[in-house]
């Protein structure tokens, strides 16, 4: 089954059309690389299957698990499985780390009819999670993304995203400014979720992420279309001869 | 010292005097259903004081709150910062009037005051009058005031992790108010919330 079914989508920000006809496909337990040059449209691609407010769908249909994604609120598309690394995380002064994961994995478990983790099985997870991104138990505390480093918060992000264990991730630039033990983090943390029913997108201009999640196929984005797709040959195409020489 | 006061509830006091503690915390708490004045006042006597005085006003349905709060420096040396946060919903309409006084020979006082308020419709609104009398040379003294909106973005955010968007905005709302919330010790903290039904 595919995960993920993008068709002849279009969307525009204030009136301008920024994705003209994107088609995109990723099958269930695949990893998948988006990659072109600024202005593409890959971040407003990430803001419209999340349903970030002020992009405005004018054409095309997404298939979330077979399900209608772009009828969805953002906290549903969340409950069903959906999941994105912000490349621009936002700052909650007065909220801690803990309280905000806590809120957001106990409304997802009541979307699914479940009960709240207790207490005690909450902090288990949080602290196994937090180990494995190799955050200090301290952020739990942390007002969230107060006065963190540009790298923490990225890794941040990838604590949330092995928190929520979602079915489909995408990591908008979430390797950029990281540094190479960073870099690894992010890494196992998309390599950890890879199951036959997961998939992920990872949005990136970099080869070095690539190497280390080895994605099974690679899209590129041109002007709002998907002008190229195969396999990791394309990245090394793009980073041997720039996105010119993609037609 | 610290001293927590919940309008309509206790008596705050309009002219109180700051002499004999080093560092007087005072804490006002308006909650929604108030619907009037608070009137604070505070003399600062003694050299090397200081004073931390923070408020929190949640004003809805249509209430009118006044804030006419006084902080006079009269003696040299002495500190006072002021930090109010109100929440206006439903045609609440809150008016704050700041002042920090400055008397001749008060000299090295630093004084400090900020009001910011969040609208959470377009019916509600919020004034603010800082006033700042200074009669002294050599002091640091400032004001600011911000009016509003929940951050849009923050929302977004926070329902892409799938928290609802009505918790979402009690979170931002929480969010706002924490640097005077957190004043408060947890648990009476907690009843106050459930009393007032602060969210």
């Amino acid at each position: 089954m595919d995960m993920l079914e993008i068709r002849n989508l279009h969307a525009s920000v204030e009136g301008k059309e920024i994705l003209r006809g994107v088609n995109l496909t990723v099958p269930a337990g695949e990893v998948h690389a988006l990659m072109g040059p600024n202005g593409a449209g890959k971040s407003t691609l990430g803001a419209v299957l999340t349903g970030r407010p002020g992009y405005t769908v004018t054409e095309g249909s997404v298939l979330f698990k077979g399900q209608d994604l772009l009828s969805l609120k953002p906290e549903e598309r969340s409950w069903a499985g959906l999941f994105m690394s912000f490349q621009y995380p936002v700052e909650i002064p007065g909220v801690s780390y803990s309280a905000f994961m806590k809120a957001a994995l106990d409304a997802r478990r009541r979307a699914s009819g479940k009960d709240p983790l207790s207490a005690s099985e909450f902090l288990k997870l949080l602290s196994d999670r937090m180990a494995f991104v190799q955050m200090k138990p301290e952020f739990a505390k942390r007002e969230v993304n107060v006065g963190f480093s540009g790298g923490e918060k990225k890794r941040a992000e990838v604590f949330q995203m092995a928190m929520l264990n979602p079915d489909f991730s995408i990591l908008d630039e979430t390797d950029s400014g990281l540094d190479v033990d960073a870099l690894k983090i992010v890494a196992d943390g998309v390599n950890a979720l890879r199951s036959p029913g997961k998939s992920a997108l990872v949005i990136t201009h970099y080869k070095r992420l690539l190497e280390m999640v080895r994605p099974d196929r690679v899209h590129v984005l041109k002007a709002g279309q998907v002008v190229a797709e195969g396999g990791f040959e394309l990245v090394e195409q793009i980073e041997n001869e720039g996105y010119d020489s993609i037609r | 010292m610290n001293r927590i006061y919940i309008a309509g509830i206790d008596e705050i006091p309009q002219h109180s005097t700051l002499e004999d503690n080093d560092e007087l915390k005072v804490t006002i708490i308006c909650p929604p259903g108030y619907n009037g004045v608070v009137n604070f006042g505070i003399d600062i006597l003694r050299p090397g004081v200081s004073l931390d005085l923070a408020g929190l006003y949640i004003c809805t349905r249509g209430e009118r709150q006044r804030f006419n709060i006084a902080v006079r420096h009269l003696c040299p040396g002495a500190s006072s910062r002021q930090l109010f946060k109100g929440v206006l919903d439903r045609g609440g309409n809150a008016v704050f009037d700041g002042l920090i006084h400055v008397a001749h020979g008060a000299g090295q006082t630093k004084a400090f005051q900020e009001n910011h308020s969040l609208l959470l419709d377009e019916t509600s609104s919020s004034e603010t009058h800082p006033q700042l009398e200074i009669y002294a040379d050599d002091v640091e003294c400032s004001h600011g005031a911000t009016i509003g909106s929940l951050s849009e973005e923050e929302r977004f955010y926070m329902c892409s992790r799938g928290i609802p968007s009505e918790e979402a905005r009690h979170m931002q709302i929480l969010s706002f108010l924490s640097p005077v919330l957190s004043r408060i010790p947890e648990d009476e903290r907690l009843s106050l919330m459930r009393r007032f039904r602060i969210l």
